[in-house]
């Protein structure tokens, strides 16, 4: 497997450090070759730099690629944002000789080069396409067997899909996959794939950010989920920061929000707070004790030799 | 130079299409936001009237339209646009202009948090690349100046 660099992204290091915990947890324990790299910038944020200039958004995230391009590694992160961003401008360089003559003629001067040669991907079709299910199942200390989990793939991680090229964008799947490779069953809801809407937050449209938690959350609520699954940190906010908001204005929606690498290293035998979910706004309890209790249950072929060789055999 | 552009020809076939506005979130969730009127303005040079909108930054960039657009264009393109001249005139949301701020000066959104990285045992967060952003940013401000005067000594 090739070296890649990991690209936290601004959210996970300003307001999730514990993102960042269980992510590097995970990565160690698969022994996967990741490296940390000086000189990231914001990726940028496409909705708040490339509103403002163009120009700017194009050259920055440029810059980021450079730094991977020139140790010839890739890139791989656990923001959904990040990666898209990062690739869209990639492609839109890749696609226009001209500005990407443009853009290098501006880096030069601080003695950089983009090539758009590294390859750049989220971590959960990384994990996907790169690690493999085999390989986590064989990894794993304990499934999900009888756990219900609603996923969230968060736009950014599918689209747009001409830059990721990585999972079906209106019809994505491999999230979906390494769920029930976990044993869990990955539950159909109507508001599946519908955007998390964190960016109305940004343009000081709060009420209407909660408007579009609560669509999801309710129906979460109506159909049993044990917990909302998704890999973004903006998706992250969205939903265990302004469910909490909500909660604390008296509605309780009462969804636990547990981040993908959580997931994966509660499976690898990780605790709750070593990966830092006990920092959660939303209590993850209901979720992690529904699963201690599923997995002190008698597995369903315990007993069955007794019931073989016992007296009533053969009458 | 390195300016997002409209296209009016893909914008015109829109106007008769408005396919995607039964898959935009927005559209579906939130009341007034539609599109398709913002492009039949702009169509009509009476794009203007949007800039004070609130409706242009509420488009969430989901990027449902443009995938599943025939000439791979999208409502969101004509929204992005109408941003960026929006933003030109001082006209973007307060927040919008808190984060601008932050990310020129600073190059990102938000600085590492020390203390919990302590708690949680992570490493030192790696160098940041702020003043070689901020050089960049700075060439690409001159280099968009001395373009400006070829322009008019053309
Ligand atoms: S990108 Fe904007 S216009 Fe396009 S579907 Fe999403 S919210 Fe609607
Ligand atoms: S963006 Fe594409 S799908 Fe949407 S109205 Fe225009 S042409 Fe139709």
């Amino acid at each position: 497997m090739r070296e890649f660099a990991v690209f936290w992204g601004c959210t996970i290091q300003t307001r999730f450090p514990f993102i960042e915990k269980s992510t590097r947890l995970v990565l160690e324990s698969f022994q996967l070759p990741y490296r940390d790299v000086d000189g990231f910038t914001c990726c940028p944020e496409k909705s708040l730099v490339n509103n403002i200039d163009h120009g700017a958004f194009v050259l920055t995230a440029a810059r980021n690629v450079a730094l991977v391009d020139e140790l010839d590694i890739d890139l791989v992160s656990p923001c959904t944002g990040c990666v898209s961003n990062l690739a869209t401008v990639k492609g839109e360089l890749n696609a226009n000789p001209r500005e990407k003559a443009e853009v290098n003629s501006l880096l030069k001067e601080v003695g950089r080069e983009f090539k758009g040669s590294s390859r750049l991907q989220h971590l959960v079709p990384f994990f996907h396409d790169a690690v493999g299910i085999h390989k986590i199942r064989q990894k794993i200390k304990r499934d999900f067997t009888g756990m219900r989990i609603a996923l969230h793939y968060g736009c950014h991680m599918i689209r747009p899909s001409h830059a990721l090229k990585n999972d079906d964008p209106l019809n994505p799947v491999k999230f979906d996959n390494l769920i029930r490779g976990l044993g869990a069953e990955s539950l159909q809801f109507s508001s599946k794939l519908m955007c998390c809407g964190q960016g109305l937050d940004r343009v000081d449209e709060h009420d209407r950010a909660l408007d579009f938690a609560r669509i999801k959350l309710k129906e979460l609520r109506a159909i049993g989920a044990d917990a909302l699954v998704l890999c973004c940190p903006s998706c992250f906010l969205q939903f265990d920061n302004n469910q909490f908001l909500m909660e604390k204005e008296g509605e309780k929606l009462g969804i636990p929000i547990i981040y993908f690498t959580e997931l994966l290293g509660l499976s690898l035998g990780y605790s709750a707070e070593e990966l830092g979910i006990t920092n959660h706004r939303i209590d993850c309890s209901p979720f992690l004790a529904k699963w201690e209790e599923l997995s002190s249950r008698p597995a369903p072929s315990v007993g069955i030799e007794a019931g073989l060789t016992g007296p009533n055999v053969l009458g | 130079m390195l300016d997002a552009k409209l296209n009016f020809k893909l914008l015109e076939m829109c106007s008769r299409c408005g396919a995607c506005y039964s898959i935009c979130p927005s559209c579906m969730n939130i009341p007034g936001y539609d599109p398709r009127a913002v492009i039949k303005d702009i169509l009509n040079g009476e794009h203007e009237k949007w800039l004070s909108s609130r409706h242009i930054w509420e488009c969430l960039e989901c990027h449902y339209c443009l995938e599943m657009c025939y000439q791979h264009y999208g409502f969101e393109n004509a929204m992005t646009a109408l941003r960026n001249i929006a933003a030109r005139k001082g006209l973007h949301p307060p927040q919008v202009k808190r984060g601008w701020e932050m990310f020129v000066k600073t190059s990102r959104l938000g600085e590492p948090a020390l203390p919990a990285r302590k708690k949680f045992g992570l490493p030192e967060p790696k160098a940041s690349g702020a003043e070689e952003f901020r050089k960049l940013y700075a060439l690409l401000q001159e280099r968009r100046a001395a373009g400006n005067k070829e322009d008019k000594t053309k």
